[in-house]
């Protein structure tokens, strides 16, 4: 008890308490002022039964492009840093400027990325439209917001599966690859018959933590599409923190009620890949 | 033996711990800021900080008995913070700066405390040495709960050469009309010049639909979005982009402006020091676009940033007097503060004929410019915000039903206000 104390201690001040809390507010009415009014499960009802609701509306639009950006965006930041780290693997010439390269992203800060590309999107003085004969407006139209979105996302996260992916691949032992090779594998075959399988525990680690943190999206249509066109692109962590912190008068609970269904989704996401990835085996 | 040196060092640990705790806490807490200090949160956090750092070093050093120490947040983030320290009791603020548009919804919530009282030794602090609009905000159930820094509104720069080349009567009279616009935009599209470019929505629909007739409230509980007004608005807006005499979608009108492609360029009075950047560019200022030549008819969107004094249990009244102090003096010395491109809502600075030379001034020097400033007053207004940032460019740029987004808002809207029970 005495060496799991200071943990303990941590874990229930930042991380038990304001869960529990958070989920205690989504039972009750609050305006981040007065004392909460415990409503029941009245919250729950207007976002998940309530047709009519507005907030029903929220949690539909919004949970819908939070899937939607989980499904357009991880299998590529899954597929692209392992492509790039088996083209790594073999060692090319300035591999590590490369590396390094493909890795700077990750580093900078979600607010400066976004204005580098935001100011890339531009429709006027933007470099990409530059180079195309038609000049659509990336982020105000559909379907370009969205592939803005998906871009921007999966250039700004290469770095951090690519380095796991990396330090995989130089774990896999030379020998499966010699002893394919005498049996006449090709590239191919070596990749999905020896690297895939023997790489597959990295894999799942990979998969689980960039789906969990996809579906957090928030920052990066906050800033680049501001949700639009049309609320196509307004996740789900957009409505929570409108209703929550916006200019109008808190309505907390609701938000609250969101925030749950949004961990529930996540929890329950995770836990199906965990079982697929693991009865295979 | 071991297993004890490893226990001690654990219990050493925790108490290192709670103790290093209790200091956060402490550290922070409003009791060690100093008794004579006032703490004043204000969201000056882009170029205007300075300046209001500027006049507050410039009050201490008038060696008050209670100096000022400013504190400038981010906006969300203090309009995040004051409902948690107001909560908590802890932490609160001496002074605070809060938009004209939270008053209603912060007196609703009992979270201020009138001046009335405090207010009483300092005379001069009275409507008559402020701008209206900016005072008439902080008066509710004959009880005063705000005195105002600034009445900031949203106006119009011009080209001049432009405006000049293809507008030349439009600016005798210093209102430019929609019709006046339509008018030089068509000139003008020949030589690919744009007229005038759709900014920011919100405050842009607000002033037309309040020259409309409309307003955002019937009766100060019940929201009107969907109205004909609105549909018309928003269909006015739509017709000049269909026209091709605006800006595209997507395209910074402000660059377009100072880029000198742009004859006018709505935008707010605080923006000025952005457009002085543009070398080359002979700009000027002046009303928003209006449906009429008729003065008396002139809305120009306007907000205020108003001193309000937070609950707080441990402000005492002689803290109380400082701090008026201080508003006192800034009524007398907002100078600094029309540098940083606002207008004063003290009348005082009026007379400086530095104030005089500045673009913004105009709004100010006439009585019936002054009356032109309207305020949105209305305590949901956050929420109607949300809505037109939402919808603004959408509509207007044909992306999104006129109708249906409005009767969307109007419903968003009705729900949120139904959760305030």
């Amino acid at each position: 008890m005495i060496f799991i104390g200071p943990h303990l201690l941590l874990f229930a001040l930042f991380f038990l308490i304001p869960i529990f809390f958070g989920v205690y507010i989504s039972f009750t009415n609050w305006d981040l002022v007065n004392t909460p009014e415990f409503v029941g499960l009245d919250n729950y009802k207007d976002i998940l039964l309530n047709k009519e609701s507005t907030f029903y509306t929220q949690l539909h639009t919004g949970l819908g492009n939070t899937f939607k950006f989980v499904a357009f965006t991880v299998p590529a930041c899954i597929v692209i840093p392992l492509l790039l780290a088996a083209a790594l693997h073999v060692k090319p010439k300035g591999m590590k400027i490369f590396q390094a390269i493909f890795y700077l992203p990750v580093l900078f800060s979600i607010s400066a990325v976004m204005i580098i590309w935001s100011m890339m999107f531009n429709v006027s003085f933007g470099p990409i439209n530059h180079y195309f004969t038609s000049s659509p407006n990336w982020l105000g139209t559909q379907p370009y917001a969205w592939i803005a979105l998906v871009v921007v996302t999966v250039w700004w996260g290469i770095g951090g599966n690519m380095i796991i992916y990396q330090a995989a691949l130089n774990g896999v032992s030379k020998e499966y690859y010699e002893a394919a090779s005498l049996d006449g594998a090709g590239r191919l075959q070596k990749f999905f018959h020896i690297t895939l399988p023997s790489i597959k525990n990295q894999l799942l680690f990979t998969i689980v933590i960039t789906t969990i943190a996809q579906f957090n999206i928030y920052g990066q249509a906050l800033m680049l599409t501001k949700g639009g066109p049309s609320s196509s692109t307004t996740v789900l962590l957009m409505y929570i923190q409108q209703n929550a912190f916006g200019s109008g008068q808190s309505i907390a609970g609701i938000a609250s009620a969101m925030a749950v269904i949004l961990g529930l989704c996540i929890m329950a996401v995770s836990v199906i890949q965990f079982f697929l990835l693991r009865e295979r085996k | 033996m071991h297993k004890k040196i490893k226990v001690m060092i654990s219990c050493m640990i925790i108490v290192i711990f709670i103790l290093s705790l209790g200091a956060c806490s402490q550290s922070s807490s409003s009791d060690k800021v100093g008794k004579n200090e006032i703490v004043f949160w204000n969201p000056f956090v882009g170029p205007d900080g300075k300046n209001m750092q500027m006049m507050v070093d410039a009050y201490n050093k008038t060696n008050p008995k209670f100096k000022v120490r400013n504190i400038s947040l981010k906006e969300a983030d203090m309009y995040a913070k004051i409902p948690t320290v107001v909560n908590s009791g802890r932490n609160i603020p001496d002074l605070n700066i809060v938009h004209a548009e939270r008053i209603k919804q912060f007196v609703d919530k009992d979270m201020l405390i009138p001046m009335d009282d405090s207010l009483a030794k300092y005379p001069e602090i009275k409507a008559e040495n402020y701008v209206k609009a900016g005072w008439d905000i902080g008066s509710l159930d004959n009880k005063r709960y705000s005195v105002p820094l600034d009445v900031h509104s949203f106006v119009m720069y011009y080209n001049k050469d432009l405006a000049a080349k293809y507008a030349p009567h439009a600016l005798d009279d210093n209102i430019v009309t929609f019709d006046e616009i339509k008018e030089a935009g068509l000139k003008a599209k020949k030589d690919g010049i744009i007229a005038a470019p759709v900014t920011w929505m919100k405050p842009a629909f607000l002033s037309v639909y309040s020259q409309m007739g409309g307003s955002i409230t019937s009766d100060g509980t019940k929201p009107t979005l969907n109205t004909e007004q609105a549909v018309d608005t928003l269909k006015l807006y739509n017709g000049f982009v269909k026209s091709g005499i605006t800006n595209k979608d997507g395209q910074d009108a402000g660059q377009v402006f100072k880029s000198g492609k742009a004859i006018f360029y709505p935008e707010g009075i605080w923006m000025q020091n952005d457009i002085k950047k543009a070398k080359n560019l002979n700009w000027g200022m002046t009303n928003f676009p209006q449906l009429s030549d008729d003065k008396n008819k002139m809305v120009n969107w306007s907000s205020s940033h108003q001193f309000v004094l937070l609950k707080n249990p441990e402000r005492n009244k002689k803290k109380t007097e400082g701090v008026i102090k201080f508003i006192n003096w800034v009524r007398d010395n907002s100078l600094p503060w029309a540098e940083a491109g606002q207008n004063p809502a003290a009348l005082a600075t009026l007379d400086n004929p530095k104030y005089q030379q500045m673009p913004q001034s105009f709004l100010i020097k006439d009585t019936t410019e002054q009356k032109s400033l309207k305020i949105f007053d209305y305590k949901y207004n956050g929420y109607i915000s949300e809505q037109l940032d939402k919808i603004g460019n959408d509509t207007v740029f044909g992306k999104l039903d006129i109708k249906k987004a409005l009767m969307d808002s109007q419903k968003t809207v009705e729900d949120k206000i139904a959760q305030d029970k």
